[in-house]
């Protein structure tokens, strides 16, 4: 049993995100010189700990959501040659924990930016305008009704199943429910459409150099977004388990 | 630098292997018997010596009590976890274990890492004796489903041996790694690992990158209890059953004719891999004999439903690499079970294309072992391993749920950072449970250890401690705390819930390097012995012969010295000074061999015309 309590994950300021980018601000730790980009010294070439500068900056990435797969695939793959723990075999203890920080924190980060919904959801805990694995699961209005329906099916589904009830009994019923599950995977699709606008508007303020104001507001747009994308999705998701239950 | 090694350290036949720099290419290196299998037995004689390998495996008959083997599944368990394996196995466990299973062999216990230990002991000697010189540095492979206590068992058993382990490989990587190291274009391998007592199925992605190639799991998947024994099993089922019919004889309480009956028809599962039919020849107590003609029909038949077995956890390894099954380019097939004909023909069927048959599938997985080994020590950069942790690792939470951190099949290194605080005030401490698995509750997953984080007494809430989890590279945990309102970093002594902990690791291990370089030496020494009795037997003979007298007096006071030397030298235990006299020895009877050489010669063309030579 666990006495401590897992403490909800506080808002960036609060965050020491120490392990996540290039270019540490002190000096080099072997020798002395400036830091260059890359996780690697410019000077001696030696590998450096980890810096602050979050999960875009580790692929020396701007802060875009816009992300081309195959690129960031390639500087991925890159990346691992340099700094998986194998080329550190024969290096010093310091190194060896380097390297495997650098490569744990470079995995992590391939991770989270691969998949553009994740990718998004990490923009937005970065920047403490959404809590790690906190998403808010109410029905978003324009939704109340068709919810309300199809919470009622699926209970009139388990308990016709509960009454032993299937086949004909039950073929109109699921018929009702595959119709709303395709309902809502079509609002999915144009939920994602969203999404995709509400990328390229972030990346329009950050390449214009935009003001925290119009970034916040493009942070706030997205947020709602994912949040109404994860509400369908579960719905979806449900639907098809009460499906496959009953089938 | 000593060579370094790659070590199939498997459940029922253990492998070495090395990358030969002649060939370029990986071997595997012979044991005294000839063969580079080496059971996974271990056997404690009568007077306490320990006996490893095939010797051991002789004894599972006469000394049962006294020998192990399939010690690999013991391995980072539990006594709770292998009341299994009891059912199948004849483990003795010793009453007095706990949380690292002792097994009672004789009158003594050990721990399966020591068990393991002497298996690679055993192996690693072969080595020695083909390098003539020590092994210390090794690749090790394990199950891509092993979890953290499983491999860290296996690293303690490296160090038992005396090894210095650079890294632990998953089997299935390794075996791709054996492959296709050229021959690598984008493409997607199934490996699929069917062998004496376990399955494993991996879908690895193979990335020709501009620095080499790059191997990434992306799925695994497998069943712990099916390989090539239940169709051992099968076989033995269906003669017994025959004899029982025919002659109303149980050979129930005959082990040793069970034995070689089971012999018998393994033989038969060989011979039917290329044959179409053979008949099994079996002589019974009280003269009877059981002759049994077997067809191919027949055998796949029999053993159809194992091998259907295979395709399930296959079929689930596609659906977590998101993959269709044609979608891959090429099977690799590792594991004795797959030269079964049938086997080949099913997994051709899955997967729409024809396996990877060309290396020894029982040898792949070592030859794969040393091509990391020599990556890692080498420094040659034209392959990297992303290997995934095959198990999800959360810890317990209020409640006993479980919060995962890392998820499943996340390529590691992998970490994952959660912050803690105190619930109540003035606590000192916040107990952490680490556990693995997929499970929603903490007592349905496998618990890794269990640790203590201390607090400065203060209000609830108040403390605020990050902890960073790492699987590294080896798929092993680590933890490390950090006090965010101090900024002070803290290790963590994880006790691990399964597995030894470090001053018993010391201790076994002050044990066994004494032993290990002890060993080493005494091999050494004895052969040396060996050589020099037989040098000395014909430096005498040769000065005995009458072409001796040619030599002069200087020489033949040199030779004589020689001699004395490494009488005397030999009669001490330090082989290096055998070795060295030997030398001498050799260097001063040249011309000695010359002149016995020049008279032999001579005698041989007496009374030859020059036209016939």
């Amino acid at each position: 049993m666990t006495s401590g309590l897992r403490f909800p994950t506080p808002g960036i300021d609060e965050r020491t995100d120490m392990h996540a980018s290039p270019s540490p601000s002190t000096a080099c730790w072997n020798c002395g010189g400036a830091p260059g980009p890359g996780h690697f010294c410019a000077a001696c070439g030696k590998i450096q700990p980890p810096g602050d500068g979050g999960y875009f900056a580790f692929f020396a990435l701007p802060e875009k959501l816009g992300v081309d797969r195959e690129d960031l695939e390639r500087r991925y793959l890159a990346l691992s040659w340099k700094l998986h723990p194998d080329n550190f075999v024969r290096a010093g203890e310091y190194e060896r924990n380097c390297s495997l920080e650098l490569s744990s924190a470079l995995n992590d980060a391939y991770r989270a930016l691969c998949d553009p919904v994740s990718r998004a959801e990490y923009l937005l805990e970065r920047h403490g305008v959404r809590k790690e694995g906190q998403t808010k699961q109410q029905a978003p209005p324009e939704l109340l009704e068709e919810v309300f329906e199809l919470n009622e099916w699926l209970d009139e589904l388990r308990s016709a199943r509960e009454a032993g009830s299937r086949g004909a009994e039950t073929s109109e019923l699921r018929e009702r429910l595959e119709g709303a599950r395709q309902a809502f995977e079509e609002k999915l699709a144009a939920v994602d459409a969203e999404l995709g606008a509400g990328f390229a508007e972030w990346d329009a303020a950050t390449d214009g150099g935009a003001g925290d104001a119009a970034r916040g507001r493009a942070m706030a747009r997205l947020n709602e977004v994912l949040n109404r994308r994860s509400y369908i999705r579960n719905l979806v998701a449900s639907v098809t388990r009460e499906l496959e239950n009953d089938a | 630098m000593s060579k370094a090694v790659g070590i199939d350290l498997g459940t029922t036949f253990s492998l070495i292997a090395w990358m030969n720099p002649a060939s370029g290419k990986p071997e595997c290196i012979p044991g005294p018997y000839g063969t580079t299998l080496c059971p996974s037995v271990v056997s404690l004689d009568v007077d306490g010596r320990v006996v490893a390998g095939e010797a051991a495996r002789r004894r599972l008959l006469t000394q049962p009590a006294r020998t192990i083997y399939s010690a690999k599944r013991l391995m980072g368990r539990g006594v709770e976890d292998v009341e299994d394996e009891l059912k199948i196995f004849p483990f003795r466990i010793d009453p007095e274990s706990r949380n690292v299973i002792r097994v009672r062999l004789g009158d003594r216990a050990f721990t399966p890492p020591e068990v393991s230990g002497y298996i690679l002991r055993e192996v690693k000697g072969w080595a020695e004796e083909y390098f003539h010189e020590p092994v210390t540095r090794a690749v090790i492979t394990v199950p891509a489903y092993f979890n953290d206590a499983q491999r860290q068992a296996t690293k303690d058993a490296g160090r038992l041996a005396g090894l210095e382990v650079l890294r632990l490989v998953n089997e299935p990587t390794a075996a791709a790694l054996a492959y296709g190291l050229d021959r690598a274009q984008r493409g997607r391998v199934a490996v699929y690992d069917f062998g004496g007592g376990t399955f494993d199925i991996s879908i690895l992605k193979l990335i020709a990158a501009g620095e080499g190639d790059i191997y990434q799991v992306l799925s695994t998947c497998g069943d712990t209890h099916l390989g090539g024994d239940d169709i051992d099993n099968r076989l033995l089922d269906l003669a017994r059953e025959e004899i029982l019919r025919d002659w109303g004889l149980d050979l129930a309480p005959h082990s040793q004719v069970l034995q070689e009956l089971r012999k018998a028809m393994i033989a038969a599962k060989h011979e039917l891999s290329d044959a179409e039919e053979t008949t099994v020849r079996f002589l019974l107590p009280e003269g009877m004999a059981y002759v049994r003609r077997l067809t191919r029909e027949e055998f796949e038949a029999l053993i159809g439903p194992i091998v259907e077995r295979t395709l399930a956890p296959a079929r689930q390894a596609l659906r977590d690499a998101k993959l269709k099954p044609e979608e891959i380019d090429e099977v690799v097939m590792v594991g004795g079970s797959t030269r079964i004909p049938l086997v080949r023909r099913r997994v051709e069927e899955l997967f729409r294309r024809p396996p990877h048959v060309e290396l020894d599938p029982d040898e792949v997985v070592a030859l794969g072992a040393a091509v990391q080994a020599h990556i890692l020590t080498t420094g040659v950069e034209n392959a990297l391993l992303l290997d995934v942790t095959p198990l999800s690792l959360g810890i317990e939470t209020m409640g006993g749920v479980v919060a995962k951190l890392i998820p499943c099949n996340s390529t590691i290194p992998a970490s994952a950072e959660e912050l803690f605080t105190t619930g109540v005030d003035n606590q000192t401490g916040i107990d952490l449970h680490v556990l693995q698995g997929e499970r929603e509750l903490a007592r349905d997953c496998r618990s890794l250890a269990r640790f203590r984080l201390p607090v400065e007494p203060g209000l609830a809430g108040l403390a605020r401690i990050e902890v960073r989890f790492t699987i590294d590279a080896n798929g092993i945990l680590q933890v490390r705390a950090k006090d965010l309102r101090t900024g002070e970093e803290r290790s963590i002594d994880v006790q691990p819930s399964y597995g030894l902990a470090e001053p018993e690791i010391e201790r076994m291990l002050i044990e066994s390097i004494d032993f290990a370089e002890q060993d080493f030496a005494v091999r050494q020494l004895i052969e040396a012995r060996n050589e020099s009795e037989s040098i000395l037997r014909a430096a005498e003979k040769s000065l005995a012969d009458p072409q001796s007298a040619e030599l002069d007096s200087g020489e033949r006071a040199r030779i004589d010295a020689a001699i004395a030397a490494l009488r005397l030298a030999s009669e001490g235990e330090d082989y290096r000074q055998v070795r060295a006299r030997i030398e001498d020895l050799n260097r001063e009877t040249m011309h000695l061999a010359e002149l016995l050489m020049n008279r032999a010669i001579a005698s041989a063309l007496e009374g030859k015309r020059v036209a016939d030579i």
